[in-house]
């Protein structure tokens, strides 16, 4: 059996025997102990281990093994040597250096601000605590080809029929945008600010931060008014304005019962002040539309926990087909919160992307960017290799195996990716206002937030492996007999890797020049294209408050102070696209004709002359010279085809029931309604008959525009008392236009830029390699009698090559995506072959640039230098 | 000529550790010497004079063999060196040379 010695003896051994050889002492008396118990037993095997432990205490002895350590790769000497040389290396080579940085710290800035960027769009609405239960309804309709079609807005009995009659639903509310009414406090008046009309029930969906203000819930009832942070500044000149009263119209008093802080950026909600939806219903303006046929309201729900979306879409499909009590309308489906923002395209009724393209777009630019960037540090690393080979071939002949030669350089690309990463989070802070300002947003950098700095370390260390790898294995494998036998060579391979990343680079450049001038071709394509209209010295006023009651007086007055050259009266503004009907009919019909979508207009008089539209037949609408004009046309050119007239003059077109008809009076060139990437559809403009919202102001051109303003606003003030003149320029809203095209051009352009920039920062490192490599080549070939044009030659066309193989691999690809894009546009251009031609001038101007530098240097050494040296 | 240190009691530890052959280690070199001596050897003792033999090149010594009753714990089996070897049998030449030496008178009176 076991016996066990006294254990105060053991723990004295364990503590100080001599550690290199406690193992075998305490092992060898512990049998000894045994075999003392066995033969002289317990109290002499005590007494003999005793002794024997205390002749063996060394408590001075050293841990010799402790002298000669393993190496182990990441033990605290070892990290401070790799720190050491890596920093030697990059004070010695401070030009490789230089590029490294710099390459690597815009890639890393550009690729942050697009990272941040697409955050922002991600987190849309996903602030809301409900945010897994809430829903949008939208019908599904199918237009006369057969094709469904979604609809975002429901009708407005929808929402509370739903939450009556079924039990799923939490929670409704229906969201009615409007700008038009006048907000006032303390005598304070301001127009035009986005309010949302709500039902009660708004807060238990959607989680606005509220400032102020008592429980969310109760926020809205039929008195009560929320509004923001800023709408509170600018009416009373504080936050601090709970229970104030604010007047709506200048009639209808509300008390605030809440201060929202200012709306995030990342929501689809714009508003500034929220109403209870009673009030629409008070106002009695035609707002409240209790029919089920009428589309005009976004519905959300909050639905109960756990419930099963397919089958409550499937509960809900036929709901207004049965309280419409027809067959041939409408059904219906919810949509998720998350897909809102980024899938808010649908096309045959189902959601098929939107916002969710861009943002993929943009990641692969930012990732493409990063890695342009690390190619670089990849490029440079291997390029030094040469130079570095002996290097590694002293520290493998001394031992260091792989992994420490591994971890030395990896410890270089960390070094030089976390200078750059510093350099990176300076220039997002500097370039992030004009960032905002281009994509039209807020963004901020959460510094305070934990899980942010969390990001950028990942980011960092990513950045690190991904720069640092290739070079870090590629270097570390050299074979140290090679290196010291001068046998060491550069691969011969037919593609060295150092090629394709260069390739890689360039193809990758010039498939965002491309990008870029497509973009931008398109724009112009668009601008001048022929407007129909006049757009200079047109100002739309919307009709608010008494403009429509007034509109006789004011347009006379308008007239006769000579600020205005003619006036009229519209249905929608020039730059909308305008209401569309379908049905009219006319002698010689075709069904598939009467099927076409009109779009309508109207006009009392004077639009010609106000637009400066041309008139090709016929005469203007004038209800002041005809008394029956109410119900006479315009037509346009293309209307006149559409509806086969030989003769338009005089010609009769009916409503659907046939009650109504309208003569044609003239006909007038085609003009752009709404977007100018549109074609230009068959175009109807109503007489008086129909209704009118705006009005369109032609000023005097031979007065300065300032004075007529000025003039103007001091008639508007006069027949509109209560409002402010709110007026917008015609030529700005269409220039407005253009907006989303111009903000992809600025930035597919800024990040062809920084492509081609960080690309040809490695093609400057490596031409100076190649240079430094062949001196003596070229020394010789100097003796020899080359010429330095010869010499430049030789060295640049390598380069040329390559970018040539990007330019070939890229020109396919960027039409091909370029090609997609235009396919969105129904006018657009054409994409030319000079588009190629061009990038190609730019791209090898660009490298040739880049490399002559260095080429010209080393081809204007003299050779008794070059070949004296070493 | 370099001089082999080797004193009366390392010897006996050497040549005990070349007589047990791959069995060496501390508690075999311990109860061997004390069965062919018959005097009693403390275990440190032989263990420091393992250790110092180490020390001089003359012992090898590689770890294994662990047991239960030895509480997991490994053996240091020694094994004698080239150099080990060499000084063994020089001081058995230096002895036998010095017997050789010694005038036969002498040896008979020692009883020999």
């Amino acid at each position: 059996m076991q016996h066990t010695p006294p254990r105060w003896v053991r723990t004295l051994l364990r503590w100080w025997a001599d550690p290199n050889t406690s193992e075998e002492v305490e092992g060898d008396l512990l049998e000894l102990y045994n075999y003392w118990v066995g033969t002289f037993g317990q109290r002499s095997a005590n007494w003999k281990y005793t002794l024997n432990a205390l002749k063996l205490l060394r408590p001075f002895a050293k841990d010799k093994r402790s002298q000669y350590p393993t190496t182990y790769l990441y033990s605290p000497t070892m990290l401070r040597n790799y720190f050491k040389i890596a920093w030697r290396n990059l004070v010695a080579g401070k030009g490789i250096s230089f590029i490294n940085i710099t390459g690597l710290a815009i890639g890393m800035a550009g690729t942050c601000l697009i990272a941040l960027w697409l955050q922002n769009e991600v987190s849309f609405d996903t602030f809301h605590t409900n945010k897994d239960r809430i829903y949008q309804v939208y019908g599904l309709a199918a237009n006369v080809d057969g094709e469904a079609y979604a609809i975002p807005v429901t009708s407005q009995p929808l929402g509370p029929t739903l939450k009556k009659e079924y039990p799923e639903v939490e929670a409704f509310a229906r969201v009615k945008g409007t700008n038009s009414f006048l907000i006032t406090a303390n005598d304070k008046s301001i127009s035009g600010v986005e309010g949302n009309i709500v039902d009660p029930d708004f807060f238990q969906l959607f989680s606005f931060p509220l400032l102020q203000g008592g429980e969310m819930k109760q926020l809205v009832h039929p008195n009560s008014i929320v509004i923001t942070e800023k709408l509170a500044k600018k009416l009373f000149g504080t936050k601090e304005v709970l229970n104030k009263t604010v007047k709506i119209d200048a009639s209808d008093n509300f008390t605030v019962t809440g201060v929202l802080k200012d709306l995030p950026s990342n929501t689809d909600f714009h508003f500034e002040y929220l109403l209870p939806w009673d009030y629409l219903k008070k106002r009695g303006d035609g707002s409240i539309n209790e029919s089920w046929l009428s589309n005009n309201t976004p519905t959300y729900l909050l639905l109960k926990p756990n419930t099963n979306v397919a089958a409550f879409d499937a509960k809900i499909k036929d709901l207004t087909r049965r309280y419409a009590g027809r067959n041939d309308v409408w059904t219906h489906f919810v949509f998720p919160l998350d897909r809102w923002h980024l899938y808010d395209e649908f096309k045959n009724g189902q959601s098929v992307g939107g916002r969710i393209d861009m943002v993929r777009m943009f990641g692969l630019i930012a990732a493409f960017i990063l890695l342009i960037a690390c190619i670089n540090f990849m490029n440079l690393s291997t390029a030094r290799s040469e130079k570095r080979a002996k290097e590694v071939g002293i520290r493998k002949a001394v031992g260091a195996g792989k992994g420490l030669l591994v971890g030395q350089f990896m410890m270089e690309a960390f070094m030089t990716a976390g200078i750059a990463g510093v350099l990176a989070l300076l220039i997002v802070q500097l370039a992030l206002p004009s960032f905002n300002t281009l994509i039209n947003t807020e963004l901020i950098i959460p510094y305070s937030n934990v899980s942010y700095w969390v990001w950028v370390l990942a980011f960092l260390v990513f950045t690190s492996l991904l720069a640092g790898s290739y070079p870090a294995f590629y270097l570390s494998s050299f074979n140290p007999i090679g290196i010291f036998k001068k046998q060491f060579k550069k691969s011969q391979a037919a593609v060295s890797p150092r090629k394709l990343l260069v390739v890689t680079q360039f193809t990758f450049a010039i498939l965002l020049i491309i990008s870029t001038l497509v973009v931008r071709n398109q724009i112009q394509h668009a601008q001048n294209r022929a407007m129909g209209y006049s757009k200079n010295n047109l100002i739309h006023v919307p009709f608010v408050g008494d403009i429509d009651k007034n509109y006789a007086l004011l347009k006379q007055e308008l007239l006769r102070s000579g600020s205005a050259a003619s006036v009229t009266k519209t249905m929608n503004r020039l730059t909308e696209s305008g209401s569309r009907t379908w049905g009219l009919r006319w002698a010689g019909e075709a069904p598939k004709d009467t099927n076409t979508a009109l779009t309508l207009f109207s006009a009392d008089a004077d639009f010609v002359k106000t637009a400066g539209l041309q008139l090709v037949e016929g005469r203007d609408i004038d209800i002041t010279k005809y008394p029956t004009d109410s119900f006479s046309v315009l037509l346009n050119e293309t209307a006149v085809k559409l509806m086969g007239f030989q003769n338009p003059i005089g010609q009769l077109l009916f409503s659907k029931s046939g009650k109504t008809q309208w003569r044609v009076v003239g006909v007038v060139k085609d003009y752009l309604t709404g977007s100018p990437y549109e074609e230009i559809p068959p175009t109807v403009i109503e007489g008086p008959g129909a209704w009118f919202n705006t009005m369109h102001i032609k000023l005097n051109p031979n007065r300065p525009t300032a004075d007529n303003l000025a003039t103007a606003e001091q008639i508007f003030k006069k027949f509109n008392a209560a409002y402010p003149f709110d007026y917008q320029f015609i030529d700005q809203e269409y220039a407005s236009q253009f907006e989303n095209e111009q903000r992809l051009k600025t930035l597919s352009g800024l990040f062809a830029v920084l492509a081609i920039f960080i690309s040809c920062l490695g093609l400057f490192g490596l031409a100076s390699f190649v240079a430094e490599q062949r001196t003596k080549e070229i020394g010789i070939r100097k003796v020899l009698g080359a010429s330095v044009p010869n010499l430049w030659g030789l060295l640049s066309k390598e380069f040329i090559g390559l970018v040539m193989v990007s330019l070939v691999i890229a020109s396919p690809v960027a039409y091909y995506f370029a090609n997609g894009w235009l396919q969105q546009y129904s006018y657009r251009t054409e994409i030319s072959l000079w588009v190629f031609v061009f990038t190609a001038i730019l791209a090898v101007g660009i490298t040739l640039l880049t490399v002559s530098y260095q080429a010209m240097k080393a081809a204007m050494v003299n050779p008794v230098k070059s070949l004296k040296s070493e | 000529m370099k001089r082999t240190f080797l004193g009366e009691f390392e010897e006996i530890v050497l040549l005990t550790v070349a007589i047990l052959g791959e069995e060496a280690y501390g508690v075999t070199v311990t109860q061997e010497l004390e069965q062919k001596t018959g005097r009693s050897v403390g275990f440190s003792t032989v263990h420091t004079t393992l250790q110092r033999l180490e020390e001089k090149g003359f012992l090898a010594s590689q770890m294994g063999g662990a047991t239960a009753e030895r509480g997991g714990r490994r053996k240091r089996f020694f094994t004698v060196t080239a150099a080990g070897r060499k000084a063994l049998v020089e001081v058995k030449q230096v002895r036998e040379e010095l017997w050789g030496a010694l005038p036969p008178q002498t040896l008979q009176l020692m009883g020999g």
